[in-house]
């Protein structure tokens, strides 16, 4: 009968009437979810209806994939759909999403770094070569050329970062993040603010790790031009969770000249050349003494390590900071050499430094101006094509 | 900065790709648009036998130890998210999460570029 129907239709060139989402949606509805006591088009089962000439495609999205009536509901489904006139092919597929919570998982860096615009690293081979120093100063200089600075003192096992810059105690922000005190106008966390934070070396592997974590997604970084993250020396556990948590924009390392910081040195550049994190440069610090009685500059130690570490890696070399008793006074008092003394020949190290590493972040960015920082995609069920 | 030249990366050091954009395909593959003009296709089955972590990659001998046949080809993604700026991580249904996939070897084993 259909048969003779189409063929009617053909002789007499016209074209049955289109079947429409509407026709199919009304036959639907008449099935029940048992669970959920709705029709299943309300419940917004339905998905992916084609429809191509006669033929109907569609599939019924259950909520769970073990639903007992799954089978009963497909030929229900079929039999509706077979009640439209002049339908064609009936292909109904059952599929099932569980559901789970709706919220977006929001990105737990972006809630705390996402209006941060740089993050430098700040590392070395092994501690006491000035890092924490050069950390410090590189800050206070950026924050002196007017741009807007935070300082994270990722240094658990020495936090050095409070001495150095005396920034008030922490607050709780509204949304549960933990604001960071201001220092003369620089952000600043560091375990060493928190309770018992002096006791902070008996602070252990995977404990420090969940603390820097904190920092990099729990703390209310808000708007920021640079973020100067101070390392703990070496390559251990804790700088691989900042480098994997956190886009850091680019390392600065820090070397004194003797060689046998050098080897460890050498070890924290490859580990960012893993991570594909920049090195901006090197600094060497402590590179001369200047003395009271003339104003020649003593190599006390080998010189030229920085240079040789920046050489050997095809790397630039930032600049020497001389050793100088004040910048160790005043750190000592939370005085950052920038500011205690603007004019001395370390304090002016410090602010060619920080040109210098201003400059080598731009040409980062315009790099990698393409490039997405921090990506989440959450999967979401997606029926395969019907060719 | 303003620079007429056109800038110098640092020193010796090259641009390492980037991802530009990712996206989800259809049920089972994503797409990454690379910063250098690259496109690659992953199939997320896939990518759960070749995971690279400890438990599933012997680290010394690069062997395989996970068998290819043990993941069936229902499983996939539940989140893929950024690891830093140089691999990705891929938690799937099954419940693994630990693989870290460099950028460096997704393009060297992606589907299609
Ligand atoms: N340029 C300098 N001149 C004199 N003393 C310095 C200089 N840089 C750092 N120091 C001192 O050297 C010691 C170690 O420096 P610090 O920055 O704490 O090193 P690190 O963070 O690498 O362990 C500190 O007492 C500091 O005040
Ligand atoms: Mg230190
Ligand atoms: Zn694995």
């Amino acid at each position: 009968m259909n048969i003779i129907k189409n063929i009617g239709e053909k002789i007499l060139g016209r074209t049955p009437t289109a079947i429409n989402e509407e026709q199919i949606k009304q036959k639907l509805s008449k099935i029940m979810d048992p669970d959920l006591g709705q029709n299943i088009v309300d419940l917004g089962f339905l998905r992916n209806i084609k429809i191509s000439g006669n033929d109907i495609y569609l599939e019924i999205n259950l909520t769970t994939p073990a639903c007992p009536v799954k089978e009963s509901m497909k030929s229900q489904a079929e039999a509706l759909l077979g009640e439209i006139p002049s339908v064609g092919q009936i292909q109904v597929q059952m599929t099932a999403t569980t559901r789970g919570s709706t919220a977006p998982a929001q990105s737990q860096v972006a809630q705390s770094l996402g209006q941060v615009k740089n993050i430098i690293a700040v590392a070395s081979g092994k501690g006491g070569v000035g890092k924490s120093t050069t950390a410090v100063n590189l800050a206070y200089a950026l924050a002196a050329r007017g741009s807007k600075v935070g300082l994270m003192d990722a240094d658990v096992y020495g936090p050095s970062i409070p001495i150095m810059t005396k920034p008030d105690a922490p607050t709780q922000s509204n949304s549960n993040l933990i604001n960071p005190p201001q220092a003369r106008g620089v952000k600043v966390m560091s375990i060493g603010l928190f309770a018992g934070g002096e006791k902070a070396t008996i602070v252990r592997g995977p404990m420090a790790s969940g603390v820097i974590k904190q920092f990099l997604t729990q703390v209310n970084w808000g708007e920021l031009d640079y973020l100067i993250i101070d390392y703990p020396p070496g390559t251990g556990d804790i700088q691989l969770t900042i480098s994997q948590t956190a886009p850091i924009t680019g390392a600065v390392v820090v070397t004194t000249p003797q060689d046998v910081a050098l080897i460890d040195v050498r070890k924290a550049i490859a580990m960012f050349d893993t991570m594909k994190v920049p090195v901006i440069g090197v600094v060497e610090t402590m590179s001369y003494f200047i003395c009271d009685g003339c104003d020649k500059k003593h190599y006390i130690f080998k010189s030229g390590g920085g240079n040789k570490v920046a050489a050997e890696f095809g790397l630039n070399f930032l600049g020497e900071v001389p050793l100088e008793s004040n910048v160790a006074l005043n750190s000592d008092k939370g005085i950052p050499a920038v500011i205690a003394d603007s004019a001395s020949p370390a304090a002016q190290s410090y602010m060619t430094i920080s040109g210098a590493v201003a400059a080598q972040v731009s040409i980062i960015h315009e790099a990698y101006k393409d490039a997405l920082n921090h990506f989440v995609l959450e999967w979401k069920p997606m029926s395969q094509e019907i060719q | 900065m303003a620079q007429s030249q056109p800038v110098e990366f640092l020193k010796s050091q090259k641009p390492s790709a980037r991802v530009k954009s990712i996206s989800q395909v259809n049920d089972r593959l994503f797409q990454i648009d690379w910063t250098d003009g690259l496109h690659s296709q992953f199939d997320t089955v896939e990518l759960r036998r070749k995971c690279p972590c400890a438990t599933c990659k012997d680290e010394w001998t690069h062997e395989q130890i996970l068998k290819p046949e043990n993941v069936p080809d229902s499983i996939r993604p539940v989140k893929i998210e950024s690891v830093g700026q140089y691999a990705l991580s891929v938690q799937f249904t099954d419940g693994h999460k630990t693989g870290i996939y460099p950028f460096s070897l997704l393009r060297k084993i992606s589907l299609i570029n």
